[in-house]
């Protein structure tokens, strides 16, 4: 198809996006509109630079190719280059969700999807103010190499968010409520599910008082310990953070102890959800990858670069937000394998601590931090009044190993509209999840 | 009918840096066009990416009609303005070896320290136009210049980031500063005690100012579920705050109008004036739907109908330098602090990853993690003590905040 330069290896990534956006303000419509248009990203490697391409016009693919080789130097011994070497070759047709394509679902079903949402926000007075979205993105992808890859796949995700912004009194609340997944069908039948939260966040923009900041034992609902094994974790398993540091190879020397023997953290493109990338953008196939296995550092996330600078294995993880940027190690799926303790056993042996049920965002560097929306007190076992929160902060190694029980059921969550940030790249879709987790001892202010 | 184009064109030349080395070179030449039509008080837009047909558009625009998306508002028209902030800032056939030869010179003077991240060079050109005589065009070029440091010998991922975004480049200059943030790195310090300290944050630095990008949002406050909804006209903060609004070309890289072609005079538009709220935030929409001022802040996407969203917030300046706001007090420069929030009630907690002790000329050294604790009535109320009305680093216009706020170690 590309006529590829000799001396280099060369990539071309062609994306086919299709997306559908639909916007209404407290039930007024702000914006419906799909988008459908074709871009590129060109990748050729001399074996000792890399030279990047974005481009809007398929036609000058050829043209960007060469000119990209011209800033280069050719090298006839590139095919052994080690980088080189460690990229996959895929050839195929791979199509998950060709029968339930979500660029063929009329418009007017997604738009009656959301507005079946209306009625019961309009119910609750304490709501003033409800912007409502339906998104939609499906991606076809084609892929080829100077090394013989010649790959189509699909990857596609919908949902519907709602931002709600409650006030009674002099008090306010903002939170969201959002369903996602990879098919339309996956979207209908909530609209109970949303009243519930809409009561909660009620509840608690009555009853909630600043915590008294202190150490508490916190139990993190599965959300809360998706993004918790997100943040803290798993983004320092992602191996360009080590490529040519020593310090950070002995620190992350697999075989390690960085947790509690309880704790099995997994990525896994393969997950279907907003995580599900079945090829990374190298052509790579997705792998399960177990970072931790009982609380023992088993593995790490790579592109085809990393892979080789370590000596590991390939694992699907390089991955770009779009056409317009290069891929780099990010993750896919990721939660924590759940444990052997029913929900009301964990929360059972807890006489005073916190309950996270749900956060606005967390960070994870040494010290990792979640910001909480709703949480609540938890007395003598049992969830008690809701409580503000502005951070929970703690050392991410100290915290792993403070994990003392795990509910022994797995929830993982999909989203769109958001995602991951890493470097100049967010927005990333992920998924993440994980049981209900005890930690000992967090820092709470 | 009423037509209104939108356009935008990218350049951008980037390169990656690992390791204090170039890793990739990445060009990028992206044109994305908006196509709007205005028709029965309705509103339709179609966009693209790359090349079109202007009839084949307009086709599209049209037809989005239907959708019944309703704009109701008065087109801004007749303004026709034109600003060209593209200059020189480095030739981008040298960029490639410029930064090669600064990363050498940084190995070269930080060799405990790794460097990382995109230095990018871009082009940027803006327009909105319409058969109403609105005619504004923005061009301008600048250099993002933030580089994350590790020190060797750590086993975290980043131990700090230092550098710009602005339309100048001095290869000395920058790495001056970048000395004087690895050379106080070096020198680890205890917290000298746990309580009041005067807090500095760069003016570009977002994270002091999140409660005022949801809370000011005129949907949020016209529907009353903000903590400042009902109290325009009330003293709620000290009287030397003040706080706009901005497109001005000295205090953001973005057009001097907004998505609806709205041109504040002066390019600001003060929303907390001497402490005393004066407006929220609003584009045309909400500003007519709650009764509130105007201050012209829609943003949409290329193809997107215009609504309302967060543009940049500038403090006013003091008439005192950094210096003369510290007083020769001990204060801390909060270099990295990620992950902090506000709580609904205005409470503020962060964790500050890496701060620098400062005696109002120097960074003295570094200090251990820390949590800063406020309220944001606190913070802009008693506790603000001012923006320094010289620059922190010659290259960029950020200013020094200055707040007092409770610290901890953690």
């Amino acid at each position: 198809m590309f006529k590829f330069p000799p001396g280099f290896y060369t990539d071309v990534r062609i994306e086919h996006i299709f997306e559908t956006i639909i916007v209404y303000t407290l039930g007024r419509i702000d914006d419906c509109k799909t988008r459908d248009y074709k871009a590129a990203f060109i990748r050729l490697f001399d074996g000792c630079r890399w030279y990047y391409s974005a481009l809007s016009d398929l036609d000058s693919i050829q043209g960007k190719i060469d000119v990209l080789a011209s800033y280069a130097k050719s090298d006839p011994e590139i095919g052994s280059n080690p980088v080189v070497s460690k990229f996959e070759v895929q050839q195929g047709s791979f199509w998950s969700f060709k029968n339930r394509n979500l660029a063929e679902i009329a418009k007017s079903s997604k738009n009656d999807l959301l507005q079946g949402y209306f009625k019961l926000l309009k119910r609750h007075s304490n709501l003033k103010m409800w912007k409502a979205f339906y998104m939609d993105r499906r991606e076809e992808k084609n892929f080829y190499s100077s090394k013989g890859s010649s790959l189509s796949f699909d990857m596609q995700r919908a949902g519907i968010g709602i931002i709600m912004s409650f006030a009674r009194k002099k008090k306010t609340y903002t939170d969201f409520f959002m369903k996602a997944g990879n098919t339309f069908e996956e979207l209908s039948g909530h609209q109970d599910e949303c009243e519930g939260f809409i009561e909660k966040c009620e509840d608690f923009l009555k009853r909630a008082k600043a915590v008294k900041p202190g150490k508490y034992t916190v139990i993190l609902s599965p959300e809360a310990a998706g993004i918790f094994a997100h943040e803290s974790f798993g983004h320092k398993s992602e191996a360009d953070f080590m490529v040519g540091d020593e310090t950070m190879k002995n620190e992350w020397k697999l075989g390690r102890r960085v947790g509690s023997g309880l704790l099995t953290i997994i990525d896994d493109g393969n997950y279907l959800g907003s995580g599900y990338v079945p090829f990374d953008d190298e052509g790579t196939r997705a792998r399960k990858t177990e970072l931790i296995k009982d609380g023992i550092l088993k593995s790490r996330l790579h592109s085809a670069v990393t892979a080789a600078m370590l000596d590991e294995g390939l694992t699907g993880n390089a991955r770009a937000i779009n056409f317009e940027y290069e891929p780099l190690v990010r993750m896919t799926t990721t939660y924590i394998l759940p444990g052997n303790l029913s929900k009301e056993e964990l929360f059972s042996d807890v006489k005073e601590g916190i309950y996270v049920e749900k956060l606005k965002h967390g960070s994870g560097m040494s010290t990792f931090t979640l910001a909480p929306s709703l949480a609540y007190h938890i007395k003598n076992g049992k969830i008690a009044e809701p409580l503000t929160i502005s951070v929970i902060t703690g050392n991410v190694f100290e915290t792993l190993a403070e994990i003392d029980g795990l509910s022994n059921d797995l929830e993982i969550f999909s989203f769109v509209g958001a995602g991951c940030g890493k470097m100049e790249q967010s927005g990333l879709p992920v998924g993440f999840g994980g049981p209900y987790v005890r930690v000992k001892s967090m820092n709470v202010q | 009918m009423h037509k209104e184009k939108y356009s935008e064109k990218n350049h951008q030349i980037s390169v990656s840096v690992v390791q204090t080395q170039i890793e990739s070179v990445r060009t990028k030449d992206i044109a994305r066009t908006g196509l709007r039509v205005f028709e029965n008080q309705k509103i339709g837009v179609a966009g693209v990416i790359g090349s079109y047909k202007e009839e084949e558009l307009e086709q599209l625009a049209i037809e989005a009609l239907e959708q019944n998306i309703p704009y109701t508002y008065e087109l801004s028209r007749e303004h026709q303005e034109t600003a060209d902030h593209v200059k020189t800032i480095i030739p981008e056939e040298e960029f490639v070896e410029e930064v090669n030869q600064l990363l050498k010179k940084l190995k070269k003077e930080q060799p405990s320290f790794s460097f990382f991240n995109k230095i990018t060079l871009s082009e940027s050109e803006v327009s909105l136009c319409n058969d109403l005589s609105l005619d504004l065009k923005y061009s301008d070029r600048y250099l993002e210049l933030e580089l994350g440091f590790k020190d060797k010998a750590s086993a975290n991922i980043i131990d700090g980031f230092c550098g710009y975004v602005g339309r100048e480049y001095d290869r000395a200059l920058f790495i001056s500063l970048v000395n004087r943030i690895c050379e106080a790195f070096k020198n680890q310090l205890k917290l000298p005690y746990e309580g009041k300290y005067k807090v500095i944050f760069a003016t570009d630095y977002g994270l002091p100012m999140m409660k005022f990008i949801q809370g000011l949002n005129g949907l949020y406050f016209g529907t009353r579920s903000s903590i400042f909804s009902g109290k325009i006209g009330k003293q709620l903060f000290n009287e030397h705050f003040t706080l706009f609004q901005t497109l001005h070309p000295d205090d953001c890289l973005a057009p001097f109008f907004d998505a609806e072609g709205v041109v504040n005079p002066g390019y600001r538009y003060p929303l907390i004036e001497n402490g005393i709220l004066k407006s929220p935030y609003t584009d045309k929409k909400v500003a007519a739907l709650f009764n509130l001022p105007h201050t012209g802040s829609a943003v949409c996407s290329y193809d997107g109908v215009p609504a309302i969203g967060y543009q940049q917030f500038n403090i006013q300046e003091t008439e005192s330098t950094l210096k003369e706001l510290i007083g020769g007090e001990t204060a801390i420069f909060v270099v990295m602090a990620a992950g902090g929030d506000f709580t609904p009630q205005g409470n503020f907690g962060t964790p500050v990853q890496l701060g620098l002790l400062f005696d109002g000329e120097n960074f003295t050294g570094r200090l251990p993690q820390i949590q800063l604790n406020s309220t944001v009535f606190k913070m802009f109320g008693e506790n603000f003590v001012g923006v320094s009305s010289d620059k922190l680093f010659p290259l960029s216009d950020s200013r020094g905040l200055v707040i007092e706020m409770d610290v901890s170690p953690i």
